[in-house]
Parts: C-alpha cells; sequence; structure tokens
C-alpha cells in the first residue's frame, strides 16, 4: 500500500486505474494517445488538493499539463526519469575575526528552493545550504543554526514560545554575538512579542525574519532580509528583541521594529509590518543599522538575561462589535478563561448590554482588560461615562497596547504568576519591553492617503 | 555557459547540418535565391506573440491595453538569480545578476494594481482570455491540454517585477496550409504550440547599472504560437509570420496596433546555432534581419574556423571567476599607468577621474577583430556589446583594439602595451576602461565572449536595429527556467467549452481564399480580400456571381482605403446597408458601372439613408433622351473632328459626353449612339 502511494503519488482513481492498466507510474515518460491528440511527457506528481480526474505531465518544453483520463485511449510508456532534488551544500567558511551568530529555524521559509518539476519547496537551513543559496552569508558572520520545529506560522503556539525563549537564552550563554530567528510572517509579530516578554534585557540582538515573497522567486524579499537581519544580529548596537523586515516595497532597506510594538499590516506587501504608535528603532541599509530612536537598549559585553518562559494558556482576545451579546463572554467565563484582552471602539468602549457579564467576570476572578481596535491611540476611559461605568467593572485600561500584544503578554503574566492574579495584574499595568508607551510622538501616526496631491508628489519624489 | 552544447536539452539548439559552407560568397537580400539559402543551412522558426482583447488583464482585473500618462509612483527592485533543477544558476540569470542592475518600475494607479508589482498574489486567470486562446489553438488545429497549469518562465531582466511570466499551455503539435504561389510554396507549416501568458513591461531605458520600465502594459493576455524551423528563406519567414499573425487576427478578439503583436525568430545556418532575435514589430523588417543573422552566424563559423586553423586552446582564454584579473592573471594588465599623459580624450578622463583602463590580450585573435560579420559592423562589435551589457560601461568609447590603426592611441603605445603584455604579432589587444569593479567585469566579458568564438555561434538572443543588424541582448536562457507556479491552482478545460469554441469558429484564412477564388476573385484579389478589414462586409453580401462579386471586391478596394486616405473615417457600413445596391444592380435599377460611386456615397455619407443615396444612382427614364440632347449639342464639332478619323473623334467625344452619363448608362450604348450620330451626319 506505501509502495503504491510512492509509485503513484497523489493519483486516485478514476487516474490510478488507467495507470496501473498501462503501466505507468509517477516518473515514467509516456506517449499518451488521446481523443484531444497525441502527447509527450513525463509524469508528475498529482497535488493531493487536485481533482482525482488528470494525469500531470511534463512536456520537454518544461511546460505541464493535464490529460483527463476519459480522453486517454492509451499510454506508452518510453523511458523512467526520477531525480532526487537536494540543495547544495557548500560547507560554511568560518572566520574567526567575524562574529557568531545563531539561527534558529521554526519552520518558515526565509531560503529555500524548487523542485521544479514538481513546485514543491524545499527549505534550505543548514549553514551549508544556507551558504548555497545566500553566499554573502559569509562575509557577514559565522553561522550556526538551529532547526527547533517545522510548523507553519499558524501553527506556532505558547509551547513553541517557551522552546524559543529558552533556545534564545541557550545561545546566549554559549556567547553568540546575535541571534536571528527564521519565522513564517502571519504570526511573526504574536512570536516578538512573546519572546520580548519572555527574554528580557538581552545583551545581544534578538531578531526575527521572514520573507513576504518565498525565495524561489527572483524577486524575493528573503535574501535582502535574511542579509539584514543577520548583520543587524552580527554587528547591530540594538539588544531588543525585533522583527527586520522591508521597510518600503522597494528594495532599499530594511527596518528594525521593537517585537513589542510591531504588527502585520497588509496580507501581501513586502513592506507589511509597521510599528504602531511610535517610529522604528532604525533602519538597516548595506551592512549599515542606522537607529532613528534613542532609547534603544545597546548591546552589551555581559551574557546576563533574564528568561522567563512561562504561559497560561486559558486567556482569550474579543474583538468587540456593536451589539455583541453577554453570552459570549459568559461561556468564556464558564469556560474557565482565566483573563480576557477586549479590543474596544474609540477610546475603550463597549456597550451597556454585556455590562452584567462584565460583572460576573469581577466576581469570578477573571481579569478584563482593554484595548483598541483602533489600533493607534491610548485607552482612555475617563471621557466619556461609558468608559467609567466600565472602570467601575473592573475593566483595566492597558494604555496604547497593541491587542494581540496584550493577549500575549497577559498569557505570559498570569503564567509567571500562576497563583498570584494581583501580581500578574501589577505586570500587566508596568510596560516591561515598550509594549505601553508614555507618549505617542507625532509621527507615530502615519497612514498616507494616496490620491492627495502631497502624498502623490511625496510618492513621485521620495517612496521607491 | 559554452559547455551547455554538451546538455542534450540543447541538442534541438543547434542546426542539423554542421558543415558551414566557409567559402559561399556573402550576397545582399536581393542577390539571394531559395537555392543560396539552402547551400547555407538556413532555417527559421518565429515565436509570434499576440496580445488578446480583453477588458482586463490575464491575473489582475486592471484594465488591460490601456497606456499610461502620468506617472504616480516609482518601484525600485533587483532580481536575484535562483538556483535550478541541477542545482546551478542558469547561464542567463547568472549574466543578469553579474550586471547587478537596478529595475526601477514606473507605475500609474489606472493601470496597475499591487499585482503587477509583486505584492499581491494571482487572482484568478481572465476566462475570457483562455476561451479566446482555445480558439486560436484550435484554428491551428492543436492537441488541446485538459487540465491548464499555469507556470512561472525565469526573466532577470527585470522585465517583469516577479521575476518569471505566469504563462500556460494551451495546445500542442498542430500544422497549417502553407501555400504562397509566387514562392512556389505549397505545404504544411507545423505549429510546435500555443501558451497562454502575461505580456511584459515596456522598457524606457537601460543605461549603465539602471534600467527603465512601464507597468502599464504588464500583464495583457497575449497568445505566443511557436512555428517548427521550416521557414526555410527570408520570405518565407516574412509569408509564415504574415500567416500565423492573420490566423489569430481572424477571431477578431486580438489586439491590433503599435506593440499588440511582435515576433521573435529563431535562426541558424548550418554549423551555426539558434540565436533568438526578440520584440521585431513589423513582418516587412523580418526578411533584412534573418537574412544578415544567417551571415553573421557564417562570419562567425569563419572566425572560428580561423582560429581553430591558428590553434589557440580555450584554457589558454580563461580569466579566474572572482578578483581583480589583472592581478591574477598574464591576458590582463593594468594599464593606466602606460597610458597616462595618452593624447585620446576618452582615456585621458578617464584616468583623470581615477577610472581604471585594462588591457586584455586576446592569442591568437589579430586581424580577426576586424572581420565583418554583419554589413558595417565588425566582430569586435560583438565584443563591445557583450562588455555594454553585461559590465553596464556607460560612456562611450569604453573600448578599442588593436586592429584598427589610428585610432584612440599611438602605434608606439600599442607596442608599449604589447611588450607590457607580451603579446606577439598574432595576438589582438583590447583596452577597455570605466569603474574599477565593471572594468573587471568586462575584462572577464572579453575572454568569456573569445571563448565563445572557438565554439562558434554563441546562444544568445539579440535585439533588432532598424538597418537589419542585431545587437546582443542577453545569453538565451536554458530550459531549466520553466515550474510551476504555486499561487494558482490547475484549470480544467471542459469538453463543453471546446465544443462550444469549435462549433463557432471563423472560417480559416486559407479557406476563405480557397471560397474567394472559387467565387472567380484572381488569387492576387482574394489574397487582398481576404486580409482585408471589409472582408467580412463583402462575406454579408451574399455574392455568388463571378462577375458582380469581382466588381464588389475591386470597389471596396478601391473605394475604402481611398476614403481613408482622403481623411474621411474609415467607417465600415453593415452589410444589410450595402446589401440593397447589389440587388439593385443584379435586377439593373443601377448599373454596374454606378457600383463604386454609389459604394462611396454610402460609406463617406453615413448619415444618408440608404436608399435616398441609391436613389441618386438608379437608372432613369429620361436618360436617352438626355443622351440624344448631349449628343445633338456635340454633333458639329464631331463631325470636324471625325475628318481625321473616327477613332480620334470618337475618343474626343467619349470624353466630352461620359462624364455626364457615368454610372448612368453603359460606355457600350454611349458609344453605339455617338457613333450612330457620327454616321448620321457625315453622310447624310
Amino acid at each position: 500500500m506505501s509502495d503504491d502511494k510512492e509509485l503513484y503519488k497523489g493519483y486516485r482513481e478514476p487516474c490510478l486505474a488507467i495507470m496501473k492498466r498501462f503501466g505507468i507510474t509517477v516518473w515514467s515518460e509516456v506517449r499518451a494517445h488521446t481523443s484531444r491528440g497525441q502527447f509527450e511527457g513525463l509524469v508528475l506528481p498529482r497535488s493531493e488538493t487536485s481533482d482525482a480526474d488528470h494525469l500531470v505531465l511534463k512536456l520537454i518544453s518544461g511546460y505541464n499539463m493535464g490529460i483527463r483520463y476519459d480522453t486517454i485511449e492509451s499510454l506508452e510508456k518510453t523511458g523512467y526519469r526520477e531525480a532526487h532534488y537536494k540543495i547544495p551544500e557548500k560547507a560554511f567558511p568560518t572566520d574567526p575575526s567575524k562574529p557568531r551568530v545563531k539561527l534558529l529555524g521554526t519552520g518558515g521559509t526565509i531560503a529555500s528552493r524548487l523542485d521544479y518539476r514538481t513546485g514543491a519547496v524545499i527549505p534550505a537551513f543548514s549553514p551549508g545550504e544556507l551558504y548555497g543559496s545566500v553566499p554573502e552569508l559569509a562575509d557577514i558572520c559565522n553561522l550556526d543554526t538551529d532547526k527547533l520545529f517545522g510548523v507553519f506560522s499558524e501553527n506556532m503556539g505558547p509551547e513553541q514560545y517557551l522552546t524559543l525563549a529558552e533556545n534564545v537564552g541557550a545561545a546566549i550563554a554559549k556567547g553568540y554575538d546575535g541571534v536571528v530567528i527564521g519565522h513564517g510572517t502571519d504570526t511573526m509579530h504574536h512570536t516578538a512579542a512573546a519572546l520580548s516578554f519572555m527574554v528580557q534585557n538581552p545583551p545581544v540582538p534578538v531578531i526575527m525574519v521572514g520573507s513576504q515573497r518565498s525565495s524561489d522567486r527572483p524577486s524575493s524579499d528573503a535574501a535582502q532580509n535574511l542579509l539584514s537581519a543577520t548583520w543587524a544580529a552580527a554587528h547591530g548596537p540594538i539588544a531588543e528583541v525585533m522583527v527586520c523586515m522591508f521597510g518600503p516595497t522597494s528594495d532599499r532597506y530594511n527596518l528594525l521594529h521593537r517585537g513589542t510594538r510591531v504588527r502585520k499590516m497588509h496580507s501581501s506587501y513586502r513592506s507589511t509590518f509597521r510599528t504602531l504608535g511610535d517610529i522604528p528603532l532604525a533602519m538597516v541599509e548595506c551592512g549599515k543599522v542606522e537607529p532613528l530612536k534613542k532609547d534603544y537598549a545597546p548591546r552589551r559585553d555581559d551574557r546576563n538575561v533574564t528568561i522567563q518562559a512561562f504561559f497560561e494558556e486559558r486567556v482569550t482576545l474579543l474583538y468587540y462589535y456593536p451589539n455583541m451579546h453577554p453570552d459570549l463572554l459568559e461561556s468564556m467565563i464558564d469556560l474557565g478563561y482565566k483573563g480576557i484582552i477586549i479590543a474596544g471602539t474609540g477610546l475603550g468602549h463597549v456597550n451597556r448590554k454585556i455590562y452584567p457579564a462584565l460583572e460576573h467576570a469581577k466576581r469570578a476572578g477573571v481579569q478584563v482588560y482593554m484595548t483598541l481596535q483602533t489600533l493607534w491611540g491610548f485607552v482612555q476611559m475617563h471621557v466619556y461615562e461609558t468608559g467609567r461605568e466600565i472602570l467601575e467593572l473592573g475593566v483595566v485600561p492597558l494604555a496604547n497596547m497593541l491587542p494581540e500584544v496584550g493577549y500575549i503578554k497577559l498569557g505570559w503574566a498570569l503564567g509567571v504568576h500562576p497563583n498570584d492574579p494581583e501580581a500578574a495584574k501589577q505586570l500587566m499595568m508596568t510596560s516591561v519591553a515598550g509594549e505601553m508607551t508614555s507618549r505617542e510622538p507625532h509621527d507615530g501616526y502615519l497612514i498616507f492617503q494616496g490620491g492627495i496631491p502631497e502624498v502623490k508628489d511625496f510618492l513621485e519624489r521620495v517612496w521607491q | 555557459m559554452s559547455n551547455t552544447s554538451a546538455d542534450p536539452r540543447f541538442a534541438t539548439d543547434f542546426n542539423p547540418r554542421t558543415d558551414p559552407p566557409l567559402d559561399f560568397t556573402d550576397k545582399s537580400l536581393g542577390e539571394m535565391t531559395a537555392d543560396d539559402y539552402r547551400a547555407l543551412g538556413f532555417m527559421c522558426g518565429l515565436e509570434v506573440h499576440q496580445q488578446i482583447l480583453t477588458r482586463g488583464k490575464l491575473f489582475c482585473r486592471c484594465p488591460a491595453g490601456r497606456r499610461a500618462h502620468e506617472l504616480d509612483a516609482e518601484v525600485l527592485r533587483h532580481m536575484r538569480p535562483t538556483l535550478s533543477e541541477l542545482g546551478e544558476y542558469d547561464g542567463t540569470a547568472l549574466m543578469e545578476f553579474k550586471t547587478k542592475k537596478e529595475i526601477v518600475y514606473l507605475l500609474e494607479r489606472e493601470s496597475v494594481c499591487t499585482y503587477e508589482i509583486d505584492d499581491t498574489p494571482p487572482f484568478e486567470i481572465d476566462e475570457e482570455a483562455v476561451k479566446t486562446s482555445i480558439e486560436v489553438a484550435s484554428l491551428f488545429n492543436l492537441n488541446l491540454v485538459s487540465e491548464l497549469h499555469v507556470m512561472r518562465k525565469q526573466y532577470l531582466d527585470g522585465s517583469i517585477p516577479t521575476g518569471f511570466q505566469r504563462t500556460a499551455m494551451i495546445g500542442l503539435s498542430g500544422s497549417i496550409p502553407f501555400r504562397v504561389p509566387e514562392l512556389g510554396v505549397d505545404r504544411e507549416l507545423r505549429i510546435r504550440q500555443l501558451s497562454l501568458e502575461e505580456d511584459s513591461c515596456r522598457e524606457v531605458s537601460d543605461v549603465g547599472h539602471r534600467i527603465t520600465f512601464w507597468t502599464d502594459r504588464l500583464g495583457t493576455p497575449l497568445t505566443e504560437a511557436v512555428t517548427e524551423p521550416e521557414l526555410l528563406t527570408p520570405l518565407e519567414v516574412f509569408a509564415g509570420a504574415h500567416l500565423v499573425a492573420r490566423t489569430a487576427q481572424i477571431t477578431g478578439k486580438v489586439r491590433r496596433g503599435p506593440g499588440a503583436a511582435r515576433q521573435d525568430t529563431n535562426v541558424s545556418v548550418a554549423g551555426g546555432r539558434r540565436t533568438e532575435i526578440k520584440g521585431v514589430q513589423h513582418h516587412s523588417a523580418l526578411p533584412l534581419l534573418v537574412h544578415v543573422e544567417a551571415f553573421r552566424q557564417l562570419n562567425l563559423l569563419r572566425v572560428k574556423a580561423e582560429l581553430k586553423h591558428r590553434g589557440v586552446p580555450s584554457e589558454m582564454l580563461q580569466l579566474p571567476v572572482k578578483g581583480l584579473p589583472w592581478e591574477l592573471s598574464p591576458l590582463v594588465a593594468d594599464v593606466g599607468d602606460a597610458l597616462r599623459g595618452v593624447d585620446f580624450g576618452p582615456i585621458r578622463d578617464a584616468l583623470e577621474t581615477g577610472q581604471t583602463v585594462a588591457c586584455v590580450r586576446l592569442p591568437t585573435f589579430a586581424g580577426l577583430l576586424a572581420h565583418t560579420t554583419q554589413p558595417g559592423v565588425t566582430f569586435a562589435r560583438e565584443f563591445a556589446e557583450r562588455v555594454r551589457v553585461i559590465s553596464c560601461l556607460t560612456a562611450r568609447p569604453f573600448m578599442i583594439h588593436s586592429d584598427v590603426k589610428d585610432y584612440g592611441i599611438s602605434s608606439t603605445k600599442w607596442r608599449q602595451l604589447r611588450q607590457r603584455l607580451h603579446a606577439n604579432k598574432w595576438d589582438a589587444l583590447m583596452v577597455v576602461w570605466g569603474p574599477t569593479a565593471d572594468v573587471a567585469t568586462a575584462a572577464r566579458e572579453i575572454c568569456n565572449r573569445a571563448q565563445d568564438a572557438l565554439a562558434g555561434v554563441p546562444a544568445e538572443t539579440r535585439q533588432a536595429f532598424v538597418d537589419g543588424t542585431t545587437g546582443f541582448e542577453r545569453i538565451l536562457p536554458g530550459a531549466d527556467r520553466m515550474y510551476p507556479d504555486t499561487d494558482t491552482p490547475p484549470l480544467r478545460i471542459p469538453n463543453q467549452w471546446v465544443a462550444d469554441i469549435q462549433s463557432d469558429l471563423p472560417e480559416r484564412p486559407w479557406n476563405r481564399l480557397l471560397r474567394y477564388e472559387a467565387l472567380g476573385l484572381s488569387p492576387a484579389l482574394a489574397r487582398s480580400l481576404e486580409q482585408a478589414s471589409w472582408s467580412f462586409l463583402f462575406d454579408g453580401l451574399g455574392l455568388h456571381e463571378g462577375a458582380l462579386a469581382r466588381r464588389v471586391a475591386f470597389a471596396l478596394e478601391r473605394c475604402l482605403p481611398y476614403l481613408r486616405r482622403s481623411g474621411v473615417d474609415p467607417w465600415l457600413p453593415a452589410a444589410m446597408r450595402v446589401r440593397p445596391l447589389i440587388e439593385a444592380v443584379e435586377n439593373q435599377r443601377v448599373r454596374v458601372e454606378a457600383l463604386e460611386a454609389c459604394l462611396c456615397a454610402l460609406v463617406s455619407e453615413p448619415d444618408v439613408q440608404s436608399d435616398k443615396i441609391l436613389a441618386r444612382f438608379m437608372i432613369k427614364k429620361d436618360e436617352p433622351a438626355k443622351l440624344e440632347v448631349l449628343a445633338d449639342q456635340i454633333g458639329e464639332r464631331l463631325v470636324e473632328i471625325g475628318a481625321k478619323g473616327e477613332d480620334v473623334a470618337l475618343r474626343w467625344a467619349m470624353g466630352q459626353v461620359m462624364p455626364h452619363m457615368l454610372g448612368r448608362m453603359s460606355p457600350a450604348v454611349v458609344e453605339g449612339k455617338l457613333k450612330e450620330v457620327l454616321a448620321a451626319r457625315s453622310h447624310p
């Protein structure tokens, strides 16, 4: 059975029967006689998610095409050509005069190559593989890699956060000059927040990096991201947990974002990561880190770092909408959630309908915090009566903490103080890693509107 | 790159004949016969690109066919080669990376979205475009795929921001009748394949390390039809291109106008290999281009033969891949010191601005650099073009060589350089100057091109110039550059689609031609009607009878282009507007002589009802009486002239009367009447 699986990779009935009838397996070279004419090519594996009706041929020209089973009159086997693809490994050169960087892998593909026939992406990860695909890395540092897990970004969770934090701690203890973490981009900001709380005051840069266009594409942002992140980790002056991704959509420079203020803001743009409510920490361009903020934590020679790898999973994030019914909140309380972050409207509001549920939460000892759907700005619950009423109900405002960061921090705080709710609450209200700032600079909120003359002018002259 | 010759995947790139006719005399296009091209082993295939007339682009919902007017923003990108199937970098990819180009895309909000600049994955493929390409593939009698797979074809020249073109195979292995009586051609032209792909950017400029593109055209659906390399003379290439283009046009669903159709040609001669001349917009430019290319290949093969005779091994021309060549190889020297104070502006300026001047020794190449490869072009240009494209040197001139005397530097200086590089009289020297890194690349590229010379014809894509010559554009990409597009699912082509499309196919051009000929049109008239925009109007008139059909075809051909030239809007009337005229002629209510004038009026006066126009041309009862009056008026003078001979008199009289009777009465009737008058008056 498993043999069959290998021989007929991805093919199901009715194609499977036809293949067997004519003695054809995957990687057979065939001449197919069909009601739509004759075709010659190599039989490729079929994707499990595609329909069961077609046989996929790779033509000599390199094109792929599908032949529907009911057009097939006969298949003639003319040869067999199987190949296994491997990324060329070249020994990563070591240079004692260069800094040492540890690259931790979580499963996102920062570097990869393609199986040219099936289109499958093969991740490049070992130093040798990375050197094979991004040889410039050797000019920056000595690189060691550890592949911790192989999960997509959306499947990252507390278990992975803890392992990651411990490994960062270990790398620091071992004397690495910087740590780079390869990560899928979808939840990179969640992981960045988690590491910001779990790895406090690192002496060296801890930099998360990913790519919006996979590295099998010539236009990929992966190489520039990887090179910038590695440079900032090896040589940069900022010792914080950061995200290093494209600044503009053009291949010009990268930005270093503080791990608690960064958010993915576009589903597909290269410049999707933005610092919210503040300016980014620094620009990285051609082997140079140019700090934009002055109040960053500088690189140190010591190896002191506080690792607090804890997480309480029974916390949640509730995105409020008008006319929300209290039963939603009630069910969370009933299900035993220990803390709830609300993303409220405006300055931090919810409707009266759910007041009884908030009261219930308070009685049940479920901590409730307020953050903002507006993403920018501060929770200000004293301005309107609604706000004051909600405060009365025990909801704690979290200043300008981003909702996702609030969720991660609450899980962490309750994890650090599992039996001391008050201590956890105090921790929530204290800024640990820049997640709440005392002030918002005037240019911390910039969302340009296209079409306006001055923006058009700016785009033409400056924005590339 | 030259080692690809051993790779079986490139075998089809070589001309099947390996014996170049080196002693064949170079001739101009006009002097060559079909036998001459046969002697050369000339063969050519075409890739005809034709934009499809859809409202939107192929993979996003931007409007197609819009030309940008205003610059809204720019995006800057780089291309990075990806590893190939064999874990190596593709030749083209490597070359383009060597050039380290900054690629700038110009954007206009109305014509592009985030898809074109590779910031959004593709949307669903445009179904209309797929159906039109199935229609075109059916006209070519191709075997249709039952499931369409979108592939990525790598292009690192920047012409597509993703670095690849999305393209899908529609059909394979077809053929169409190829009949050109004046060339003695009557056979099948095999069509290898038809694919549906997205168009690339329009290049604006390519200067040094910066190449700029407009993105408006990007993503427009187009079909690429590839013929087998079976066109055996330049005129066959012309006729073939025309036939392939015409076949797509007959659907009425393809774009017309500048840039909407472009062809690439793949040319080789015996002993040579395929070179691709890209982006030729006009068919009329093809014959000269492929002719010149044939002789370029022959001349490169002559250079190869001479080099073989002189016996320089390829390894001798090898430079180290990294580092500064003048520090690592005896073939190259930094000659800045030797040339300081030289009386040649470009080199002097280069040295004054701190640039590098290098000299490359090409063993046994003496005299060959001046060998003519194209009209007015020497072999040295092959080097200069590679250097310009790959090392991005911009200031002109940027190189000189020792085969040209009295240009650049003095013979004394050349002697000094020869000593410096230990060059003997059989060696050629090339001096190149510019920024240090670019000159290092240039020196390496000079040696690469010299190595290619030993192999004969390099696999290149070349750009066409207006004078019929071509210039190096890039190394021909390998087969490895195609891989599946993981962003788009396969698309099922249902039988119903194919059945619907094929039951409603337009008449194929060659069948239409046969039909016109069968109707009684001469082959020439049939062909021009077949290609005319008014052929559908003609068909709509339902003509059966040969003489009238000929008259109508001829009248249309005279009338419509004439009106167009004289500035009347080329408005083509519907068949039902013209049909009453045909009926009137058939029923002898309008004389056949009035056909053309009436047709012209129907076209040029679109606001006047057709029956009103027709009324003007109807045969009128008073016409015989009018003729009587006219004949009577000139009667006396007619007799006077009649004394000089009857013919002269009649010719004069016809000239007097016919303008008044044009279209009203047949010339034969008028002439009969005049004869009658002359006879009656001369012999009362």
